[in-house]
Order: structure tokens, then C-alpha cells, then sequence
């Protein structure tokens, strides 16, 4: 069973939550699964269903996962919260450095700064890849885990559009026998 | 450039895109090739802006509305950015309904596991070329 914070609440978390990592949306994704579910705002099983439409949702992923999440809490009111919070902050951060980016990128200190914080952001998005696939490996499923697991990673290598990689998972899992103690 | 075509050509791009860097060979057709609303250098440095700010790297799109009109192509860019989020709550609500279902549910359950599978080898590139830039950066 989760818990609804109000608007403001989830708003602000959601700020420092979605805003302080780089390499993309899915170490925010991943900073906030933890956070959300150590406040009992989300559980695994409505992690993988943000996750698994925010895939499938035209545009950045995170964005959609965080509208979700929101819409979730408090309708399209929250919704809108989410989004805001989400996309705000960044894009006045993008907006001011774009008039400043050739002085300031240039700067070898900088640089080696943000390569450092990339390298957490992979660590970010390998420990992420691990705490949605974990269920269903250390579960009752890991041969039918694998075999996803390995045809997406083919499919992808081959230069298969990710949407048509989860596609084609998707129908893999609508025929496949019926999960017994699915997460 | 209108701001009215502005966003509708970002919008395009995003709307038509399903990661956050996907919509960049769409905006450079349009707003480099097309309409020659800004430079190849710009779109460059509009992708290095996100990748070295926090949050989505989809935030570039913001970046190019403010190079091709100002502030206002900022606020132009954020609002084709956040746009087709909100199409995730349809998706959403039909996939909620459905999820009791079991082939459903594990038609939910493959595309979790098929996404982080393909998880693994961005990780993999953004830990490259972070290397790579240590690398350049120490002059080896």
C-alpha cells in the first residue's frame, strides 16, 4: 500500500530528486524510485509500470515517468506539478549556460568535473537496469527473464529501434505462459 | 521564424521521437537544413548544454528554441519538450485497467526487463565517454 503526498510535497521532492544527476533520465528515474519508495510514495510494482509506459510515451522518458507519477498522486493537477518540477530547473540551467557554454565547457577543471559526475550517472544506470530486472531473476522466471533479457540485448546490438525491441518483447510476454509470482 | 513554427517543428520532433536525443536528426532537418534557423555549431553546442546540466538530456530542445529566437524560443522549446509527456496518462490508464490480466501483466513485465536489457550498453557508452574525456583532459 502506498501513501499520497500533497502537491507541494511531491513538487518539491521532485525537484531535488529529478534535477541532480546527469547522463540523462534514467539515473533521475533511479534517484527517484529510491526516493519514492523509502517514503512509500511508490512500490516496485508501480515503478515497472511507470517504467514500462514511459518507454512506450513519444518524447524524454523521464518526463513521462515523472507525469505519470504525478497523475498518480494527484490527477492532471499533479501531473502538471510533476512535469514542472521535473523540467523547470533544468531548462533554466540549460537556457543560462547556452549564452555561456564555449567559455565555460572549454575549461579543462570543468571538464574533468563532468566527466566525473557521468561516470555516477553510469554507475546510476547499471544499478537501475539491476533493480528492474532483479525480481524477475532472483523469482520464479529467470529462464524467461534471460531469454528477454537476451533477445533485447541482440535485437538493440543489431541496430533495432528501442521501440521496436519492446515491441516485440511485449508480444514475446503476451505469448509466453502466464507468470505464476510475477513482481 | 514565428514562435508558432518554432514550436511546431520542435514538437514534431518530439512528439515523433522516443528517447531524449531522438528528436535531434528531425530538429536538424527542419531548423538547420530547412529553415537555417541556426547553425550545425549551435545544434553542437545546444547537445553539449544538456549533457553537462543536470536532469533529461532532452533539455537540449530548450537550448535550441533559445539559440534560434531568445528567451522566448526557450519557453517555446521547454513547452515541445514537456508536450508529449503528457501522453502518458492515457497509456497509463489503459495499461492500469488491464494489468490484472495476466497476459497483460506479463506483457508489461517483458517490456521492464527488454528496457533495462538495453539500459546496459548506454551505460556502458556514457561510462566510455566519460573515460575517453578524463582521457582528454589529462592529455593521455
Amino acid at each position: 500500500m502506498t501513501s499520497r503526498p500533497s502537491l507541494p510535497t511531491m513538487g518539491w521532492q521532485m525537484v531535488k530528486d529529478a534535477n541532480r544527476t546527469l547522463g540523462g533520465g534514467m539515473p533521475a528515474i533511479e534517484v527517484m524510485r529510491r526516493s519514492f519508495t523509502r517514503r512509500g510514495w511508490l512500490d516496485d510494482t508501480g515503478h515497472g509500470l511507470l517504467v514500462a509506459v514511459s518507454r512506450f510515451t513519444p518524447g524524454t522518458n523521464v518526463l513521462a515517468y515523472c507525469a505519470g507519477f504525478g497523475w498518480r498522486i494527484g490527477g492532471m493537477g499533479g501531473a502538471a506539478v510533476a512535469l514542472a518540477a521535473a523540467s523547470v530547473p533544468g531548462s533554466l540551467a540549460v537556457t543560462l549556460l547556452s549564452a555561456a557554454i564555449s567559455r565555460l565547457v572549454e575549461s579543462p577543471g570543468v571538464r574533468a568535473a563532468l566527466a566525473v559526475a557521468m561516470l555516477a550517472a553510469a554507475a546510476l544506470i547499471l544499478s537501475s537496469a539491476w533493480a528492474l530486472v532483479r525480481p524477475y531473476f532472483l523469482g520464479a522466471r529467470p529462464v524467461w527473464a534471460m531469454a528477454i533479457t537476451l533477445g533485447a540485448v541482440v535485437l538493440f546490438a543489431a541496430g533495432t529501434p528501442p521501440v521496436r525491441v519492446l515491441l516485440v518483447a511485449a508480444i514475446f510476454g503476451a505469448v509466453s505462459p502466464a507468470p505464476k509470482d510475477a513482481p | 521564424m514565428s514562435l508558432w513554427l518554432l514550436y511546431g517543428l520542435l514538437l514534431k520532433a518530439t512528439v515523433t521521437s522516443f528517447s531524449g536525443m531522438g528528436s535531434l536528426p528531425q530538429i536538424r532537418a527542419d531548423l538547420v537544413v530547412t529553415h537555417r534557423a541556426l547553425a550545425d555549431d549551435q545544434l553542437s553546442q545546444a547537445v553539449l548544454v544538456s549533457r553537462s546540466t543536470p536532469g533529461p538530456v532532452g533539455t537540449y530542445v530548450v537550448s535550441v528554441g533559445y539559440m534560434a529566437a531568445g528567451w522566448p524560443g526557450a519557453v517555446v522549446g521547454w513547452l515541445a519538450l514537456v508536450t508529449p509527456a503528457l501522453a502518458a496518462i492515457p497509456l497509463l490508464v489503459v495499461v492500469a485497467r488491464w494489468h490484472h490480466l495476466p497476459r497483460v501483466r506479463a506483457s508489461v513485465d517483458a517490456v521492464v526487463v527488454a528496457g533495462a536489457a538495453m539500459l546496459v550498453p548506454a551505460g556502458l557508452q556514457v561510462a566510455r565517454d566519460a573515460l575517453l574525456q578524463l582521457r582528454a583532459v589529462a592529455g593521455l
